[in-house]
């Protein structure tokens, strides 16, 4: 297999015959697309709120205790944001879309779990019921309440898991350069 | 065709290019920082006594109560503000100098003509809530200033207690000229 193949995996075959399934087939493949255009938008915007401004992304993280004043923080303030952005990018332009969902599912479930980790800590802390726990998670988003950035996040894991396990992907350009 | 062997692919495909433009981006930006820069680990103390010379609290970032921070500022040391730039145009302590701390790498140049390694300067932000005064002055003693003062009231603690406020942007006030 060559490696135009695999980084542009489309296995078109794998939606199946036109008579066959067509209709049930499109109908997830438009639903597929409607779920790329909304992660990509997410992302894009919430890369464009924290690139540039490294120092404020790398407190915003420093908020979760879990990684201190140093290479690892900043590196990771730095280069976040841009993946983010060309996770966003790919997903709407329709490249690396499985390996995009992968990152995408990866990061969100690292996201969910601070987030809880982080609501735990407040609820232990303060005693401030779940419903009324209120932060900026530092997501690009301002703050919000806890349990709608948890749901959301899910929701972001859930909408990766269906572009990785689509069959196959129309509108993108991979079909072109397919034979 | 294996789809995860195909997913790994992508995605290191995905993370080395974002990684890259991260870093080219960081470099010519302007508000960079160095990822491997040193991170000075200094401890932030209690003022000693007001007036007691730096020497009393050597390697150390000082912090101030609200008497003696209006001491520096009528002394006409330099005093930083490390709030954003709506803030302080909004309102700020007379004479203070703006140095948004998540602006850091974009303004330090701008702002070291009017530090002194010998002299005093204080840092305060928003209020009592914030830390990126003690944050701020943590990246100057990187920089070798050690004489940072820190007056955790912030633009609040002052404002409340009824002192002058200046209004005004930058350039204005570096001339001297600001509204108050």
């Amino acid at each position: 297999m060559r490696l135009r193949d695999y980084l542009f995996e489309n296995d078109i075959a794998a939606i199946g015959g036109r008579r066959s399934r067509a209709a049930a087939v499109a109908g997830n493949q438009y639903v597929i697309a409607i779920v790329r255009v909304v992660l990509g938008a997410v992302f894009i915007y919430a890369a464009l709120q924290k690139i540039g401004k490294p120092l404020m992304f790398a407190d915003e993280i420093r908020m979760y205790h879990v990684l201190e004043r140093g290479p690892l923080l900043y590196t990771v303030a730095i280069a976040l944001p841009w993946i983010e952005l060309f996770c966003g990018l790919s997903l709407l332009a329709g490249v690396f879309l499985r390996g995009t969902a992968l990152i995408l599912a990866a990061l969100n479930a690292v996201f969910l779990a601070m987030i809880t980790w982080r609501t735990v800590g407040v609820m232990n802390a303060e005693g401030t019921p779940l419903m009324k726990i209120y932060f900026d998670c530092g997501c690009g988003f301002g703050a919000t309440y806890a349990w709608k950035k948890l749901i959301e996040d899910s929701a972001f894991i859930l909408m990766a898991a269906a572009i990785y396990f689509s069959p196959a992907f129309r509108f993108t350009p991979a079909r072109r350069w397919k034979g | 065709m294996n789809r995860f062997k195909c997913a790994i692919l992508q995605a290191a495909v995905v993370a080395v290019v974002g990684t890259a433009a991260a870093f080219i981006y960081n470099t010519f930006s302007g508000n960079g920082i160095n990822p491997f820069r040193k991170i000075v680990d200094v401890p932030v103390v209690e003022d000693v006594k007001p007036d007691e010379p730096a020497e009393a609290a050597p390697e150390a970032i000082r912090v101030i109560d609200l008497q003696r921070f209006a001491g520096v500022v009528d002394s006409g040391r330099v005093v930083i503000d490390a709030r954003t730039a709506a803030d302080y145009r909004e309102g700020h302590v007379p004479g203070a100098i703006l140095l948004d701390y998540y602006e850091f790498g974009r303004h330090i140049a701008s702002v070291t003509p009017y530090l002194d390694f010998e002299s005093e300067i204080a840092i305060y932000c928003s209020g009592p809530m914030c830390e990126d005064s003690e944050l701020l002055a943590k990246e100057l003693f990187a920089m070798g200033y050690f004489r940072i003062l820190v007056y955790r009231g912030g633009f609040e603690g002052w404002e409340e207690a009824g002192m002058p406020v200046e209004r005004g942007d930058r350039e204005r006030n570096h001339t001297g000229s600001g509204e108050t």
